[in-house]
């Protein structure tokens, strides 16, 4: 970090060139004798670049904000998790394990429908109350008189009354879904998490039972990490927690500041201020392939990147013209020049690596003849014009839906390019008002039936397409009360040939995700919900 | 003035976000949503009640300081814009008395040498300032003193981390004075010097142009070339005449411009990592949190409002002609 050795530098010959500068601006704002300090200190401790500060510290009432549920994931107490495994080179979450935590065990009835939760006995939250079962009793109750998150989640597996919720010790939680459920251990690995009920009871009052309003300003601690300072706006600082029950993390100390400006995120990398920056942008990752100090650390995702077609609208109300479409996307290019070789080709709207991912999905490659048929067979042979919406800044999308335009056009299809700012985007995909459009999207849960439900059914919050197939519905209802493995595999390949035929969506690449990190950081491991996890990170 | 000044302003901005489109519940509920979630969030918030209900229930709540809850974080925004404000005030305060004296100081320069070479240049130097956007000077600023240079801080925000402090009134200038904390005061000056330089030079043009254009006035006047005739000396001149009489255009000017200031920080907030007011509005707005653009806007109308009055008390007290 040559940063660094300079301000030492500085310090023992008096004065440095930032101070000369302070001293010369002649500002009158800068008198100044000691360098910023804004650095990491050592290996022990890390700095990360997050692009905004967490929306509140209340998970049960947070709004879909990802950097705040993400710092939640390593700060608060989560009873179960996936289990880690190697993939492409990569470590990933392995999502066909589960790994008690806080949990003792975690272990459900033969039918599936009758869960037990042991809590390990003498794990202590940072205020000193030890951690029991009745935390974990009181935080679902908590959830459920939410009605939000959690309580949303727990519907997918037959939890919607806190009573099915039960105590049966002072260690053991008994759930009683209403069926069922093949998601179980996925859904609780996203809601079991756990307040310190006796510290926050403390600041109940009548109005606020649940002291959401002293759980929203101060940060929950008890994860793998605790929550050592927070600055709002500016930076938090989380250190392990000692009484961690796994492997204690290895990065002791995580500074995680709050750089919203990519440019400065990146240049702060580059001067090697931070040791990891997120959420750049692929042409800055690209960039800083190669260079002296920092290392991009590489890993396939289960993130796809789709292109949803309005059914409901003219012309994509036509299965043929939603065939043709799947043949003028140019699939090898938009790998190649959009992700720089650095994603996988989709074959299928399951996504790659989710159990029952099958190519019959999606068999469809460019080809412009085959497009030009499939249009003059729908009667629409001179082609149409159209428009693709994008999230407004998202350079990736904006050149995927450059290359689909470009290409489109050599069958007649002209498609102008809208960037959409989020509200926008957000307001005109919930009234189904977009013809075509590119989305990211990252299943929580890596099951079909999750896929189903939040995407290919007519209630689903990120159906965009608007789609509506009868038999797809049944299967889903069917899915969400079958745990037979070969049961499930049998209607997974049947939803796989019904998309075929239907063509909701055009799945453009399942991209990896690209981390720019500081040369020595490693550690990493994929999370599936896209949610890092620091205590696997090493320096 | 005050009053229906915001009264206008809050009904026009309240109709206007509600006419563009963009749902801000769909921004923070969860993948598994389903309508009735999205109708039972929207009904917390109470956006489900019509519009006329809706601005009743909010005005009445800004008369008791309430500005409602965010929609994006649950907190009260009256709290939040008690963390921004002052981080921007602080900013802005900075780039603006910075501003103010730098135009005076060339807008005399440039009438003392009207048509020579100084004036020409310092003229030229300002309207090119000007021209530059404040995010695109900012990030060459960054690139220089920061990157090539090494002698300013990174864009990191106010303070460097690991500098403990503690907050009264929200700036940090004035909370580490009360505190006597001399290592948090260095670093928030050092933190300052590039972005108030950033915001200074953006605004210089328009006063310094005034400026120069009031003193030239001043100098063509009867009253002055009487002055010059009777053989006074050069710093009466200067501060007896030009300066005293050029500086009662100023004020509604350098008014305009502090409004502009705070409405327009958000670009240098966003390249400095500022995390202040403008900065959460703009969030705010991009996501469609009603109550966040909302008292910005009103927050934003009153500074307005307020520098103008006291441009007018200050263009007063050097006018007698001028009362208010």
């Amino acid at each position: 970090m040559d940063h660094k050795n300079s301000d030492r530098i500085g310090e023992r010959h008096g004065l440095t060139r930032r101070q000369l500068f302070e001293l010369g601006a002649g500002l009158g704002l800068v008198l100044t004798l000691t360098p910023s300090g804004s650095f990491a200190e050592g290996r022990e401790e890390l700095a990360i670049a997050i692009p905004a500060d967490l929306g509140g510290w209340d998970h049960d009432y947070l709004a879909f904000d990802l950097v705040g549920l993400a710092v939640m994931k390593n700060c608060y107490p989560f009873m179960i998790e996936y289990g880690v495994k190697e993939q492409g080179g990569a470590r990933v979450m392995d999502t066909g394990t589960v790994e008690p935590v806080f949990a003792e065990s975690w272990e459900s009835d033969a039918e599936g429908k009758v869960w037990t939760l042991k809590v390990r006995k003498g794990v202590k939250f940072p205020s000193g109350n030890e951690m029991t079962a009745h935390d974990v009793k009181w935080s679902k109750d908590r959830a459920f008189a939410a009605k939000a998150n959690v309580a949303g989640v727990y519907r997918l597996i037959g939890l919607s009354e806190a009573s099915q919720v039960e105590v049966v010790d002072d260690y053991t939680v008994r759930f009683t879904q209403s069926q069922p459920s093949d998601l179980s251990n996925h859904i609780q690995i996203i809601c079991l998490f756990v307040y310190d009920s006796e510290e926050l009871k403390k600041h109940a009052t009548a109005d606020d039972p649940w002291a959401k309003d002293w759980a929203t300003k101060n940060p929950q601690s008890g994860g793998a990490y605790n929550v050592a300072d927070y600055k709002a706006g500016q930076e938090i600082v989380l250190e392990a927690n000692p009484s961690f029950p796994l492997d204690a993390p290895r990065v002791k100390r995580v500074k995680l500041q709050v750089i919203p400006a990519p440019a400065n995120r990146r240049l702060l990398l580059e001067k090697g201020e931070i040791d990891i920056a997120l959420g750049l942008s692929r042409r800055d990752i690209d960039d800083l392939r190669g260079k002296s100090g920092i290392e991009v650390i590489s890993s396939p995702s289960n993130e796809f990147v789709f292109m949803p077609m309005a059914m409901g609208t003219p012309p994509f109300d036509n299965p043929l013209v939603r065939r043709a479409m799947a043949h003028v996307v140019p699939y090898d290019a938009i790998v190649a020049n959009v992700y720089n070789g650095n994603a996988r080709r989709s074959t299928s709207p399951v996504p790659l690596d989710m159990p029952g991912h099958s190519p019959a999905g999606y068999p469809f490659g460019f080809d412009i003849d085959k497009a030009k048929a499939l249009l003059a067979e729908a009667g629409t042979a001179d082609g149409f014009e159209s428009e693709i919406a994008v999230l407004a800044g998202d350079v990736a999308q904006e050149r995927a839906a450059v290359l689909v335009s470009s290409a489109a056009a050599q069958a007649g299809i002209e498609l102008k390019v809208t960037p959409l700012d989020p509200g926008t985007l957000f307001q005109r995909r919930s009234e189904k008002t977009l013809p075509l459009q590119i989305a990211n999207g990252q299943m929580w849960v890596n099951d079909i039936e999750y896929l189903l439900a939040v995407c290919l059914t007519p209630t689903g919050f990120l159906n965009y397409a608007g789609y509506d197939n009868p038999r797809i519905v049944e299967i889903f209802q069917t899915l969400n009360r079958t745990s037979d493995k070969a049961a499930r595999n049998t209607l997974f390949a049947e939803v796989q040939g019904i998309l075929a035929a239907d063509v909701p969506w055009l799945v453009l690449a399942q991209p990896h995700f690209d981390l720019p990190v500081s040369a020595g950081v490693s550690g990493w491991v994929q999370p599936v919900d896209g949610l890092f996890r620091l205590r696997y990170l090493d320096a | 003035m005050l009053a229906p000044v915001l009264v206008g302003v809050s009904i026009f901005c309240f109709l206007l976000i509600r006419v563009l489109p963009g749902d801000p519940v769909l921004a923070i509920v969860p993948e598994t949503a389903t309508p009735e979630d999205i109708e039972r969030t929207r009904a917390r918030y109470g956006l489900d009640r019509p519009l006329p209900e809706q601005y009743g229930a909010y005005m009445a709540g800004v008369i008791r300081g309430d500005f409602g809850d965010s929609i994006r974080t649950g907190r009260p925004v009256v709290e939040q814009i008690g963390e921004r404000l002052p981080r921007t005030l602080e900013l802005v305060a900075l780039g603006f008395l910075l501003s103010l004296g730098a135009s005076i100081v060339l807008g005399l320069f440039a009438a003392l040498h009207a048509g020579r070479l100084g004036d020409h240049v310092s003229r030229v130097t300002a309207l090119v300032a000007n021209s530059l956007p404040e995010f695109w000077l900012g990030l060459v600023l960054i690139l220089v003193f920061f990157a090539i240079l090494d002698i300013a801080p990174g864009p990191t925000g106010r303070i460097a981390t690991g500098i403990d402090y503690e907050i009264i009134t929200g700036s940090l200038i004035v909370d580490s004075i009360f505190t006597g904390n001399p290592r948090a005061l260095v670093s928030a000056l050092h933190h300052l010097v590039l972005p108030v330089l950033t915001l200074a030079v953006i605004v210089v043009a328009p006063m310094m142009r005034s400026v120069r254009a009031s003193a030239l006035e001043v100098m063509r006047s009867d009253s002055y070339r009487c002055a010059l005739a009777h053989g006074l000396g050069a710093k009466t001149l200067l501060f007896g005449y030009v300066l005293r009489e050029t500086m009662v255009r100023v004020p509604v000017l350098a008014a305009l411009v502090l409004g502009n200031l705070i409405g327009g920080s958000v670009l240098v907030e966003t390249v400095f990592s500022w995390q202040g007011f403008g900065q959460w509005a703009l969030r705010g707005l991009l996501l469609r949190d009603y109550p966040v653009i909302q008292a910005y806007v009103l927050v934003t109308a009153s500074f307005y409002v307020v520098a103008f009055l006291v441009a007018d008390i200050v263009q007063a007290a050097l006018d007698p002609r001028i009362r208010v």
